[in-house]
């Protein structure tokens, strides 16, 4: 437990949040715990819908109407984020916690040339001159290695493409040096060749500068390269939270194993292959009785169906923990 | 954008031609011999006197070829040369230049206002999403937008009546710092303001919703700088675009207002001519329209590139 | 708005699908209090049109030399005119003028506008630039000065052409000017009111077209008849219903307007538009005469924006949050 000795710089504990659907409000994160340590990279994996960019928008005040937290703390360096005012929280965003979204067509103002948006963290954080911060705008675009630098400042969005606009967007997330930085599949949006580069980028920049990273995806493949830890959600829960060796070597939760489209090494109950997950995850306010996955699982035992598993260690280690009846005894047998 | 600019006024300038000659058609074809209708009206038998009529109409080039008179009137046009009123025998356009004034004014107050009312409320009620205010908002502005001017216009006069029995009835033009404008300018503005205020409430709602706003909430924005510099510049694109139409509505409501309130501009001397078939009038106000709306059409079309820009991006 | 029903599961049948997308949007239009009330009125409106005529004591052509100018009474629900007529019945015969005119009016509109939209969309080309050529310039003119110098100037050589026929055929049919009016007012009319439709059938025929099931049917060889008429029109009917109600009530008040302007449905048929303009000269006296034709106009064309705001709520649920 040596690694536990540096304080988080993030600590969410039992975090829930509320949407208003047509049948009334309904969960959508229940019991989140999770945390980030200064300068660690964690990756947040799961399929869309399941609470994952809602969580991070959540704690920083950005739901969209119809959304709000309805439980739980956000600790950020020692304050509660989820108690701050809002003029508070606007320090925060922007400043301590730097943001990438996902579009990086539809993330920036059309009408605003890039530069005019590129400084305005600069402008409301460290309120610079509006020249001190174009000079820096320009040092930002070079850092994030875009040809031309500052030259590319007057362009508008639609003059840059996607994987350019998504540089400046990393630009923009780190212009008043963040110590963490969110980014919400910021790769999602782009072709796979430019989505390496960003990854690259990101992965070069965490090391020069030291700040911790969320990087939320869908796709586990993807991270593997750049995160230290990794949660796996599934509506609205975490169902396996390991080191990011651990779980490649040993996914444990069925959707997991799915999630990473790779046979079970040890044949669960029925033995049966698990190529792809099919089905679709319950609706929010729709979660069946027991496991929220059981009705996709293959691997899926009676007590799956009337009981709700909870995180726990799996046998051998205390930093892999899975929310799995069958991950549990699974690994037991294998013990055996 | 040089070419964008060029690209837009070609295709503006054959529109207005075509209808104009649309226009001088249905007159040339439709309203009858322009020579009979003047000498109709004439004391004493000229109009069944042929070698006369003939005479006149070689003098006034009405035995040229349909698109020969179109140029010339057009010509005319150009120099300010209307023809004369048959109801007056003045010529066109002193009456039109007397009247024009005045309608312009209005018109320009009634933008005005619009501007001033619409928008905060159409900002309003979209921040008050489903609330009451906004009900209230959208409703009222539907109700405004549904009742004609020559409705509005006397019933507010009733009411004011009714209400003060002793005021002065709000008729005719004593310029526009007269009390008299008043009542008018309202009911010239209503269709106006209904249609901006909706429009805006419609833009704000989905501005809000794009990603770029929670982009600069997440940068650390202030509210008010977000909503000025991310949500009211791209709202004002599809308000602008409205321009076009606003002309139209505040043309077709000039008719009614004008009538009803006794303001000699534009609109009355419309219904005048209407009412004594004064063709000359007529054709001369109905091209004053056409090209105000038409010219509105192109500059909202010029403004484009510079509130969106996307747009206009073929000739960089 | 305030009630909201539960979407039909995505696996439901094609059919099922169709028909609860209908049920689904009546029943957000039950729930919007303003679009029923619209609706409510526009009932009463049509049967006041149909049956109203037989239920007045009085006819709108009657004269009372001895009831002239009363202001509302017992006997006289909302008075009469300067020449003894009955108000209400007035009124009444109004509503039928005002609703015949407006339906046939948005029936030759839409007509025009469907084919001509239909034609843009699935020709494509030149003949579709010509077309929205053709749309946006009519849309861009003030359109009540277009109407106005289209009666105005056919007006003539129409009354010319039906003394014409009257002389050569002597049918008396040739001498009701009545059948000029309408003629005249129903085509300017419709001609400043089609490119609203004409472009809302094109943008739907635009976007269908490249779905895939449309592109399957080509490709099976379907004739282009048949693919509008089975795939193209049922997706362009819901907007056209909203266009068309919205378009009901401006054709209502275009009638009035023309009336009002003295160059629509000549008296002694009342229309509101006339008694509007008549009651205006002598309102100060006899406020009632301005009162009720303008109250009733309001009242309905009022109505028409509720119910036409209503279904676009309950047809285009995408367009709300």
């Amino acid at each position: 437990m040596s690694s536990m000795a540096k304080a988080p710089l993030l600590e969410v504990k039992d975090l829930a949040i509320e949407v208003s659907t047509r049948r009334g409000p309904a969960k959508v994160v229940e019991h989140l715990n999770f945390m980030v340590k200064p300068g660690e990279a964690l990756g947040v994996v799961g399929e869309s819908g399941c609470g994952k960019s809602i969580t991070m928008l959540g704690m920083m005040g950005l739901l969209p109407p119809g959304a709000r937290v309805v439980d739980g703390t956000a600790t950020l360096e020692g304050r509660d984020l989820l108690k701050l005012s809002n003029r508070e929280l606007r320090k925060v965003r922007g400043g301590q916690v730097g943001f990438v979204f996902q579009d990086p067509m539809t993330s920036f103002n059309p009408v605003m040339t890039i530069g005019d948006q590129l400084i305005e963290p600069l402008l409301y954080h460290r309120a610079m001159s509006k020249a001190d911060a174009w000079k820096r705008a320009g040092e930002l675009m070079r850092l994030v290695g875009i040809p031309g630098g500052e030259k590319r400042l007057s362009d508008y969005p639609h003059q840059l493409s996607g994987g350019m606009r998504q540089r400046v967007m990393i630009a923009m997330g780190l212009a008043c040096d963040p110590s963490l930085l969110i980014a919400d599949e910021p790769t999602t949006a782009l072709d796979v060749t430019i989505q390496a580069q960003i990854l690259d980028l990101v992965k070069d920049l965490r090391a020069r500068l030291g700040m911790a990273v969320v990087w939320i995806t869908h796709d586990l493949a993807l991270v593997s390269g750049l995160v230290d830890r990794i949660i796996v959600l599934y509506a609205g829960r975490i169902v396996e939270e390991a080191d990011v060796d651990d779980l490649y070597k040993r996914p444990s939760h069925p959707y997991t194993i799915g999630l990473l489209g790779s046979l079970p090494r040890l044949h669960g109950p029925e033995g049966r292959r698990l190529a792809s997950i099919g089905g679709t995850p319950p609706e929010p306010g729709r979660r069946p009785k027991g496991c929220a996955f059981a009705p996709r699982c293959s691997m899926k035992i009676a007590r799956c169906e009337t009981e709700e598993p909870q995180l726990a260690p799996l046998p051998g280690s205390t930093r892999h923990r899975a929310a799995c009846w069958v991950a549990g005894t699974v690994s037991v047998e294998a013990a055996a | 954008m040089l070419r964008y600019i060029a690209t837009r006024i070609l295709i503006w300038i054959p529109s207005v031609v075509v209808l104009l000659l649309a226009i001088y058609a249905l007159a040339f074809y439709g309203a009858g011999d322009p020579i009979k209708l003047i000498f109709l009206r004439a004391p004493g038998d000229v109009a069944f006197d042929p070698v006369r009529i003939e005479a006149i109409r070689e003098q006034a080039g009405l035995n040229q070829p349909f698109l020969v008179q179109f140029a010339n009137y057009i010509w005319k046009v150009l120099h300010g040369n209307f023809g004369n009123s048959l109801l007056s025998g003045r010529p066109v356009w002193k009456t039109v230049a007397a009247a024009a004034p005045i309608s312009f004014q209005i018109g320009l107050l009634a933008i005005l206002l619009t501007a001033i009312v619409a928008i905060p409320l159409g900002v309003l009620a979209a921040l008050k999403q489903n609330s009451r205010l906004d009900y209230l908002i959208v409703s009222v502005s539907l109700f405004l937008w549904a009742i004609p001017a020559y409705v509005a216009g006397p019933l507010l006069m009733v009411l004011l009546i009714a209400i003060l029995p002793g005021a002065d009835i709000p008729y005719g033009w004593g310029g526009i710092f007269d009390p008299r404008i008043v009542l008018p300018l309202l009911v010239l503005s209503f269709q106006p303001i209904a249609l901006i205020t909706r429009q805006t409430r419609a833009a704000v709602i989905e501005i809000m919703s794009e990603d770029f706003v929670r982009t600069a909430r997440a940068k650390g924005v202030p509210e008010l700088v977000v909503a000025f510099k991310h949500i009211m510049r791209p709202v004002l694109t599809p308000v602008v675009t409205q321009l076009g139409l606003i002309m139209i509505t505040l043309v077709n409501g000039a008719i009614f207002v004008e009538y009803v309130f006794g303001l000699p501009g534009l609109g009355r001397l419309t219904v005048q001519a209407i009412l004594h078939n004064d063709y000359p009038i007529i054709l001369a106000v109905t091209l004053i329209g056409v090209t105000v709306a038409m010219a509105t059409n192109l500059i909202v079309d010029l403004l484009y590139p510079i509130l969106d820009p996307r747009a206009g991006q073929g000739g960089r | 708005m305030a009630v909201e029903t539960l979407a039909a599961p995505a696996s439901a049948a094609d059919i099922e699908k169709h028909a609860s997308l209908w049920s689904d949007a009546w029943h957000r239009l039950l729930a919007n209090r303003l679009a029923m009330v619209g609706l409510a009125v526009i009932v009463l409106l049509i049967l006041v049109a149909i049956f109203g005529p037989w239920m007045t004591p009085y006819d709108f052509l009657s004269q009372d030399l001895n009831a002239r100018n009363e202001l509302p009474n017992a006997a006289h629900w909302l008075g009469t005119d300067e020449l003894g007529r009955d108000v209400l019945a007035r009124v009444i015969y109004g509503a039928r003028t005002a609703l015949i005119v407006s339906l046939i009016v948005t029936a030759i509109a839409v007509a025009i506008g469907v084919t001509l939209g239909a034609i843009a969309g699935y020709a494509g080309g030149p003949l579709d630039s010509a077309i929205m050529w053709l749309t946006d310039m009519t849309m861009s003119v003030p359109n009540l000065l277009l109407a106005v110098v289209i009666n105005a100037s056919l007006k003539p050589p129409l009354t010319a052409w039906m003394d014409r026929m009257y002389q050569a055929t002597l049918n008396p049919i040739w001498r009701n000017s009545l059948i000029v009016d309408f003629v005249l007012v129903f085509g300017a009319m419709a001609l400043v009111s089609w490119p609203a439709y004409c472009r809302l059938v094109r943008a739907q025929v635009l976007s269908v077209r490249s779905r895939n099931y449309v592109t399957a049917a080509r490709a099976l060889g379907l004739p282009t008849r048949v693919i509008l008429m089975r795939y193209i029109v049922p997706n362009a009917i819901g907007p056209l219903i909203v266009a068309v109600s919205a378009g009901l009530g401006a054709a209502m008040v275009l009638e009035s307007a023309f009336s009002f302007l003295g160059v629509g449905v000549n008296p002694p048929a009342p229309s509101w538009g006339n008694m509007i303009s008549d009651g205006l000269r002598v309102w100060r006296t006899y406020p009632h005469l301005l009162a009720a034709p303008a109250a009733v106009l309001g009242i309905a064309t009022i109505a028409f924006s509720f119910l036409g705001d209503g279904l676009n709520d309950a047809l285009n649920p995408k367009g709300r949050k």
